[in-house]
């Protein structure tokens, strides 16, 4: 290779950066990257049993859709019992504990709520729950206690959509783009890949970093499948002391499968 | 045979093919960077700190290597750009197919497309396979330049 040639294989990439640096300071907000990532698991490969991991409620809660949900053994209020996925490190901010809960209020009570006589949609973020003056069984705190030990807990769909009924936060992973076209009613638009995510989680800080407030449960969701988006935003959460995360397995495909309330458009 | 594969005729089409496939591969990477850095954290091989700037900067490079292979500029610089990302496409794509670790390559295309464990393993070896190809690709252009400069000498 002459000196001339790798001049220009030089400026090529030079021009690349250059090029590259004003088209992402010009890009819109859900198509730019910050320049520095920060990406949890970056270089471990992520185990392929996860799938394997649904709650017993979630295996016998099969379709129909949005119909009362399942059996569970575990009791209100009672730590869930877990399962931790085989091949995970013991690293506190990685795969510490990927684990899976079968927590269905309605099996204990069965006035509980039907999904169908979820509240209707609303434009607004949901409001936080009074954890003061309600009985245990109706709790979400009591139901799905914060777990500091650990980044996030997987949940299946009769337990979301217990939390759901409860009003709790929901959290779409996935890109705006995507949560346009539909998403979990009054959940809001929190993708880990857009450059605006350090900021919202800030913000989210702001609104409830209180210690009482970060206790609260929070639903987190993506595409489900092999999806590990809400995953990533758990341990970003949990690494600013939310420490009652619960991530949604099978995702918003799920979600909608079983007819739960869905929202279209920016809004919540 | 060696007059045949470093006839002219054949290597000015073998490079605007080659930079028309580089081109048309970086668009959707530069359309939406964010699906780009996606695919490039499912390789599980790069740092998290270098994902996003090897997103944002990659396609750019191989749009302008493309470009200027297509515009016959800076062949060889263009040339050995374009060698040297097939390389590292193909050792990155071949590592996680000895890991097992099913991922979309994102060649042409950002968008997760939903696919099986196994569907998606089967596409790594057809794009281990389609960027080999390409790679002969690029080999003849460096022959023939290699042939011309030793005919003109």
């Amino acid at each position: 290779m002459n000196r001339k040639t790798i001049v220009q294989t030089a400026a090529l990439i030079v021009a690349g950066i250059i090029l590259a640096l004003v088209a992402n300071a010009f890009a819109s907000r859900d198509r730019k990257l910050g320049l520095v990532g920060s990406y949890p698991n970056a270089l471990t490969l992520p185990p392929h049993e996860m799938a394997v991991f649904h709650s017993q409620a979630a295996t016998e809660t099969s379709p129909p859709a949005m119909m009362a949900p399942s059996v569970t053994t575990a009791a209100p209020g009672q730590t869930p019992a877990s399962t931790t996925v085989p091949g995970t490190t013991k690293q506190p901010a990685a795969t510490a504990a990927i684990e899976t809960v079968g927590l269905n209020p309605a099996a204990k009570n069965p006035a509980a709520k039907t999904p169908s006589s979820l509240p209707p949609a609303t434009a607004s973020a949901p409001p936080l729950p009074t954890p003061t003056n309600t009985p245990p069984d109706d709790d979400p705190i009591k139901r799905f206690p914060p777990h500091p030990d650990k980044p996030y807990v997987e949940v299946t769909f009769a337990d979301v959509n217990w939390l759901h009924g409860k009003k709790v936060l929901f959290l779409d992973a996935r890109r705006t783009s995507v949560y346009e076209q539909g998403h979990i009613t009054g959940a809001r638009p929190y993708s880990v890949w857009e450059s605006d995510i350090d900021d919202k989680v800030r913000k989210l800080f702001d609104e409830r970093g209180d210690p009482q407030s970060q206790s609260l449960p929070i639903v987190i969701y993506c595409s489900g499948g092999d999806c590990e988006d809400s995953h990533m935003l758990a341990q970003k959460l949990w690494g600013i002391q939310f420490n009652d995360i619960y991530v949604y397995k099978d995702g918003f495909p799920d979600w909608q499968q079983r007819g739960g309330p869905v929202h279209t458009g920016a809004n919540p | 045979m060696k007059r045949l594969l470093t006839h002219p005729w054949l290597t000015i089409r073998v490079q605007i093919a080659l930079g028309a496939i580089f081109v048309i591969a970086a668009w959707p990477k530069i359309a939406d960077p964010p699906s780009f850095a996606h695919m490039i954290y499912n390789y599980r091989l790069v740092p998290s700190s270098l994902i996003n700037i090897s997103s944002l900067v990659m396609p750019w490079i191989e749009m302008l290597a493309g470009l200027a292979l297509i515009l016959g500029i800076w062949k060889s610089a263009a040339r050995n750009v374009i060698i040297a990302l097939l390389a590292v496409f193909i050792v990155a794509i071949s590592i996680n197919l000895m890991r097992d670790n099913a991922i979309d390559c994102g060649c042409f295309n950002v968008a997760d497309r939903g696919k099986s464990h196994e569907q998606r393993i089967f596409d790594m070896k057809v794009d281990v396979a389609r960027d080999l190809g390409m790679l002969l690709l690029a080999a003849q252009l460096v022959y023939a330049s290699k042939r011309e400069r030793g005919i003109d000498n």
